[in-house]
């Protein structure tokens, strides 16, 4: 897509989004939808790093819960201000994952994936342990300040307010995700994701841009993070567990990575799904459970595989059918 | 010597007591293409692994233009124009053809990297399948997208691990007839491991014998093909 095309689909989605945060009166709805669209920013974050790096990771909670609680702790200590603390957050999260990318993305497939389980449940048990820091198992409360870049924070933590803040937050990522993969660094990543070996033998340094999708994804899961916080006012360990890289993990095969929002629908349909289930919600993951294996099964590219093959008629070479496309 | 592209002094890889290959000498000039041939596990593949730097050398040194590239890595050494395809087809299956020959391009540094794309693609006869993906092309067209993606970037020397492996005679000759074209145009030098003896004495310009990780026999294909331990120890009576 070129980017005036870019630009013309974000304008439009932006005004989608104000659209539907000014439009919509349930409460609930729009409580729904911004669920919705953090947890689609995290999603991102995990589904770039299958996309772009072919790697799965158990543990990108990691970076989710610690940013919530970076903010949380440094708002607490009123050592910086708030806007400060989230940007803290994301960067550190980027730059800490940047350094431990540099090592562990160099172990391959399924050992890539435990060893991301293994640093993330160590955080999860450090969070825990530390009642001092983080208030262990009862998780800490975000004391945020009046206003927030200049607007009052209530109206910010507005239903439609946050919706808004987190719909934008959602398109932005994707457009600078679509920008940046459209030049040479997605072609690099492409190449080395797809043959190392010979990635190696055109010229290419494999280790940092791996290292670089590495902390990339790690960025957007913290900024899903920072958002959460900012939603909920609350963190608690249970934004560090492994079981929630594995619904995000989830969502992103439900949604394919062969486009850049499929994550994002993933994480749409999981939401939706499960608020449309309504008494059932107590059996959900195992109604998701059955869900993934038919997607897995009917639709290896996921859902968003799936409406592209159905929009352009259902033909093409099976190859096509699994690449992952724009 | 200035026309001296490729240079290998005394090159020896041994792992523990065996001799993978030991004290080669290979010269390649610009333009040449220089056959190596070989029973299976005489040690040229792994003649070409050491130029190219995937296998450290136990002794010897490999010039590149008269520079010692012994110690640098494999990317240094395709930066300064070492370029190799592999005996398994190796391209990047999920992305577009022209995409990932503009991309080896331009990591090599090319001025204009889609230009110098559209005429390695329209040199092998890929022009037309430019926007499909890798994985969809046939088998020959993935061959032949393996030699374009090494020879994107005007690489100094070409090295062609078994290039020619799983193509029918027909295809073989069309490929073989390409490369020897696009080295004339290109000015590349080629060292060519093939076990299709009709390519490498119909191409080049000069062959090489290995037998247990040692030169046995080098000159014109003529003098090869005359020289009577080659025949016993390779080509047979038959040749």
């Amino acid at each position: 897509m070129s980017p005036p095309r870019l630009l013309l689909c974000t304008t439009i989605a932006l005004a989608l989004g104000v659209a539907v945060a000014l439009g919509v009166r349930s409460a609930t709805l729009l409580s729904l939808l911004t669920q919705a669209a953090i947890y689609a920013v995290f999603a991102l974050g995990v589904g770039l790093l299958l996309r772009q790096n072919g790697m799965v990771s158990f543990g990108h909670a990691l970076f989710f819960g610690a940013a919530g609680y970076v903010v949380a702790i440094l708002l607490q200590v009123k050592a910086v201000p708030a806007e400060a603390a989230m940007l803290i957050a994301v960067l550190g999260s980027t730059a800490f994952a940047f350094l431990i990318g540099l090592v562990i993305v160099r172990v391959p497939g399924i050992a890539f994936g435990m060893l991301t389980l293994a640093i993330g449940q160590m955080a999860y048990l450090g969070a825990s342990r530390s009642r001092g820091l983080t208030g262990g198992a009862d998780g800490i409360t975000v004391e945020w300040p009046s206003a927030l870049f200049g607007l009052p924070t209530a109206t910010l933590l507005q239903p439609w307010a946050m919706l808004l803040l987190a719909w934008s937050a959602l398109v932005l990522v994707l457009l600078m995700l679509a920008l940046l993969l459209r030049g040479r660094f997605g072609a690099v990543t492409e190449a080395t994701r797809d043959n190392e070996e010979r990635a190696r033998f055109i010229g290419i340094r494999t280790l940092l841009p791996r290292a670089a999708v590495y902390a990339l994804s790690a960025g957007i899961a913290s900024l899903a993070g920072v958002l959460a916080a900012l939603n909920t006012g609350f963190v608690s360990p249970e934004s560090l567990h492994w079981s929630l890289s594995g619904v995000a993990l989830m969502m992103v095969v439900v949604g394919g990575t062969r486009v850049l929002w499929g994550p994002a629908l993933g994480a749409a349909v999981y939401f939706l799904a499960k608020d449309l289930l309504g008494d059932h919600a107590q059996h959900w993951m195992a109604i998701f459970g059955v869900a993934l294996i038919v997607v897995i099964v009917f639709a290896p590219t996921g859902l968003s595989g799936l409406l592209l093959r159905l929009v352009r008629g259902g033909h093409g070479p099976a190859a096509a059918a699994t690449r992952p496309g724009a | 010597m200035s026309d001296c592209v490729l240079q290998t002094e005394d090159v020896a890889i041994h792992y523990g007591g065996v001799k993978a290959v030991d004290g080669v000498e290979i010269t390649l000039l610009r333009g040449q293409i220089r056959g190596l041939i070989g029973p299976n596990g005489s040690g040229k593949s792994t003649v070409i692994d050491a130029i190219t730097g995937r296998r450290r050398l136990t002794r010897g040194k490999v010039l590149l233009r008269g520079e010692d590239v012994s110690a640098a890595g494999v990317v240094e050494r395709r930066r300064r124009g070492l370029s190799r395809s592999f005996q398994r087809t190796s391209i990047f299956g999920q992305m577009p053809v022209r995409k990932q020959v503009e991309l080896a391009s331009s990591l090599m540094g090319s001025a204009d990297p889609g230009a110098d794309a559209d005429e390695v693609l329209r040199e092998l006869s890929l022009d037309t399948r430019g926007d499909a993906i890798a994985a969809d092309l046939g088998y020959g067209e993935q061959r032949r997208l393996d030699l374009a993606i090494a020879l994107a970037g005007r690489p100094a020397v070409l090295l062609l691990d078994e290039p020619m492996a799983g193509l029918s005679m027909r295809e073989s000759l069309d490929l073989a007839q390409h490369l020897k074209a696009l080295a004339a145009r290109r000015e590349v030098s080629v060292l060519l491991v093939e076990h299709d003896m009709d390519v490498v004495f119909g191409i080049s310009d000069v062959v090489t014998v290995f037998e247990l990780g040692r030169v046995i026999a080098a000159g014109s294909p003529a003098e090869v093909r005359a020289n009577a331990r080659v025949r016993e120890a390779y080509l047979g009576s038959a040749a």
